[in-house]
């Protein structure tokens, strides 16, 4: 019983990323080994395995992530909108403008709030100021900032709370208009209110884009997520419908993950 | 008490009492400099000190004015050539090249380079410039100069750029960001205040160096503002005064030493200032 | 009380409570049906009650699944929890109360032809009456979030008691005038025995509501006729 936004509209959920037999390589050790799964549109997908099993990996191969270090490589097939993201001629800023991120700790640029929001917008587009400054309102209120934030935009963004940071880089991704977020474990350094917000924040979003998200907190990943994916030692080994992941899983190996009892 | 524990607080305290003494013993000495320059170099203070030209031998007037603007002069330029060079290879050594076995090599000379006794420096610039250009000149000089300020800003800006989380990179990267939108915008900004700072102390290094002067620029008697002929400078002129038989001289030596002093305490403490001021969120 | 930051926990608690109340009001149109089924001997009527309960069971199961799943999604914590095991203890009672009227549907069913003596079904009737208001009003009670209310079907649940025990010896009474009642007022025997069980359920939400409003059971004893009702002591006591 996935309630997806599309569900709501009475449409099937179609795929918006296909991963086909990917294998990932750090220099000579394998990380991933040969995971296909699709994230669905309007559907947020959680990673959830212990320290290392490669669901860090495996996102941060959606947006090509790994391509800024040397020796890191990916093999098999990943499928934005039926485009193959893998291959070499791929444009990557224009793919990491497509596939937003946010990551662990809050990022903010060294720069007003304002400019925070308005930097990215500037990548791609040439605005009025006025014009600008709708843009920048949009996307701190769909971040839920914009009442918190609204009288001092002139301010750094290093000044605001570790929770509205990490909103603020939420703003900052969803205002160039990606059409796919990752969520790289956005609330490990977060407060139990904060992450809250951030969650439902991420349940909002849900109706325009599709959200994956990696956590080290499987009770986050029920309360957040459509679809879970368990990975262990770069395997994944179980994918399917949160709530069947959590009350029934079908492999012995993530019930004893997610029921405490993991040797 | 326990024994064990008893003989070590006594060793404690023996070993806290020589540090304390150690630091005491050369604080006291940085102490001493700094009060017999402002004893001796006070004296010499004076308006007539900017705006008179060296004395010849024996004269009871004059001032160090063109002493002054030279060391000025080629101080600025001196940076001005140093640190683009500087800031543009520390870059390349922490960005582009983090992952390139040439950046080890590249570090290592600089490291060579930074620690290079200044007067080597001075002997290369001699035999590379001067020689060729057939005589001593200010710019030489404010080359010698430039070649010490490279290796201190290479040195900051990489370690600051390094200081830059690389989580702030990739956040930039995951917005669609070109990599030298990312170094410039958003690497060093956040290192900005780290490389002023360098800047800065490599500007209050050369501001006193005698050594690699010696043999570029020389000294000018006259008043002069022509880069490429001999310029008049401080430390120079400090060193000639200083061993000249005149008093005059030996007290314009003590002006001119408390003046670069000065300069390089507030250079340093502006340093400070804007340093902190990365660390003050 | 306060939202939750995360607004679906809020629509998914809202909808636990309308699924009770929906299971509730079905409860309710059984029991009355049942009575009536049995005071009219309308075999149709025992019919459609006996179909309504399997619509019940359905409910039960989906409230179950419901709330397990929200356990294990939203990990709620205090008033929640309450909220959310409560309303499987509910669901329990409210399924049993229609189980109960399904049983009456049977007998009505098992007597087959309508009986001539209005009579001796006054009392069965008066009694169902009596358990309807009790479960209207702890539904009521429950839906306003009304403890006061539900305390108020608690402490009376003796009336229902009183009234069992009166119509156990009237029932009685026909059986000994004229032995061709017997049969007859066995059944009645057995319906008023599941009215009068479907007021201890009744009493039941109001004990749960009571531990969901506030966090601690109710530990009164609640004020009784007598130690044992005579009735409980024939027709075999499984008194919750």
């Amino acid at each position: 019983m996935t309630q997806g936004a599309a569900m709501a509209t009475g449409q099937t959920p179609k795929a918006k990323i296909e991963v086909k037999n990917l294998n990932f390589y750090y220099g000579e050790s394998k990380a991933l080994k040969g995971n296909s799964l699709e994230l669905l549109e309007h559907q947020v997908t959680a990673f959830i395995g212990p320290s290392g099993c490669g669901k860090s990996t495996l996102l941060r191969v959606l947006n090509r992530m790994y391509d800024l270090y040397p020796g890191q490589r990916a093999e098999g097939e990943v499928l934005l909108d039926g485009k193959n993201i893998l291959d070499p001629a791929v444009d990557l800023n224009l793919l990491r403008s497509r596939v937003g991120m946010v990551f662990q700790k809050p990022t903010p640029f060294p720069m007003t709030i304002y400019d925070n929001i308005a930097f990215g917008i500037r990548l791609y587009e040439n605005l009025p100021k006025s014009e600008m400054d709708g843009r920048v309102e949009t996307a701190l209120k769909g971040a839920a900032l914009w009442n918190e934030v609204k009288d001092k935009l002139n301010a750094s963004g290093q000044s605001l709370s570790g929770g509205q940071q990490q909103r603020l880089c939420i703003a900052r991704t969803v205002a160039i208009k990606p059409d796919v977020i990752l969520f790289d474990e956005p609330c490990s350094a977060l407060d139990p209110i904060s992450t809250s917000k951030i969650e439902e924040l991420i349940d909002e979003l849900r109706a325009n884009y599709t959200i994956a998200i990696v956590t080290h907190n499987m009770q986050q990943a029920a309360r957040v997520s459509q679809k879970t994916a368990f990975m262990y030692l770069g395997e994944l080994v179980e994918f399917g419908d949160t709530d069947e992941i959590f009350t029934a899983p079908r492999e012995k190996r993530t019930q004893d993950y997610i029921t405490g009892r993991f040797g | 008490m326990n024994p064990i524990y008893a003989s070590r607080r006594r060793s404690d305290l023996i070993v806290r009492g020589l540090c304390f003494g150690a630091a005491a013993f050369g604080l006291s000495w940085l102490a001493m400099i700094l009060f017999s320059l402002f004893w001796n170099g006070l004296a010499g203070l004076s308006v007539t000190l900017f705006t008179e030209m060296t004395p010849p031998p024996g004269s009871t007037t004059g001032g160090l004015a063109n002493a002054i603007v030279g060391s000025l002069m080629m101080t600025i330029v001196g940076v001005a050539i140093g640190t683009p060079l500087g800031l543009l290879a520390g870059t390349w050594l922490a960005e582009y090249g983090r992952y390139d076995r040439l950046a080890t090599v590249i570090r290592f000379i600089n490291d060579i380079l930074l620690s290079a006794p200044s007067i080597i420096i001075g002997l290369f610039i001699y035999g590379f410039i001067v020689v060729p250009m057939g005589g001593f000149s200010g710019f030489a000089g404010a080359l010698a100069l430039a070649v010490i300020v490279i290796p201190v800003v290479v040195r900051t800006t990489e370690n600051m750029l390094h200081l830059v989380p690389n989580t702030l990179r990739e956040a930039a990267s995951a917005l669609g960001m070109p990599r030298s939108l990312v170094i410039r915008r958003i690497a060093f900004r956040a290192a900005r205040a780290g490389i002023i700072t360098g800047v800065l102390l490599a500007t209050a290094r050369v501001a006193g160096e005698t050594a690699p002067l010696l043999f570029t620029s020389l000294s000018n008697q006259f008043w002069s503002l022509d880069i490429t002929k001999p310029l008049a400078n401080l430390p120079v002129t400090i060193n000639n005064f200083v061993q000249s038989p005149y008093a005059y001289w030996k007290q314009l030596a003590w002006s001119g030493a408390l003046l670069i002093t000065l300069a390089v305490l507030s250079l340093n403490i502006a340093a400070r200032v804007i340093g902190g001021e990365r660390t003050r969120k | 009380m306060t939202d939750h930051t995360v607004k679906a926990y809020d629509v998914e608690l809202q909808d636990l409570a309308r699924r009770i109340s929906e299971m509730g009001g079905i409860a309710e149109s059984m029991l009355a049906s049942s009575v009536k089924a049995l005071v009219r001997g309308d075999n149709m009527l025992a019919d459609d009650v006996i179909r309504t309960d399997s619509q019940l069971d359905v409910m039960e199961r989906e409230v179950n699944e419901k709330a397990i799943l929200m356990i294990a999604r939203r990990q709620p914590m205090a008033v929640d929890l309450r909220v959310i095991a409560s309303t499987i203890k509910m669901a329990a009672d409210i399924e049993r109360i229609g189980d109960l009227a399904k049983n009456i549907g049977k007998r009505v069913k098992a007597i087959g032809m309508p009986f001539h003596q209005q009579s001796l079904v006054n009392g069965v009737t008066h009694l169902g009456n009596m358990a309807q208001e009790r479960l209207r009003m702890v539904l009521d009670a429950y839906a306003s979030r009304n403890l006061d209310a539900a305390l108020e079907v608690w402490r009376h649940d003796d009336d229902i008691d009183a009234l069992h025990n009166s119509l156990f010896r009237e029932l009685l009474t026909y059986m000994m005038e004229d032995p061709r009642n017997i049969t007859f007022c066995t059944h009645l025997l057995f319906c008023a025995k599941n009215i009068e069980r479907m007021g201890d359920h009744c009493t039941n939400i109001a004990e749960t509501m009571h531990y969901m409003v506030t966090g601690s059971a109710l530990t009164d004893v609640r004020p009784r006729a007598g130690a044992v009702p005579e009735a409980d002591a024939v027709s075999g006591s499984e008194h919750d």
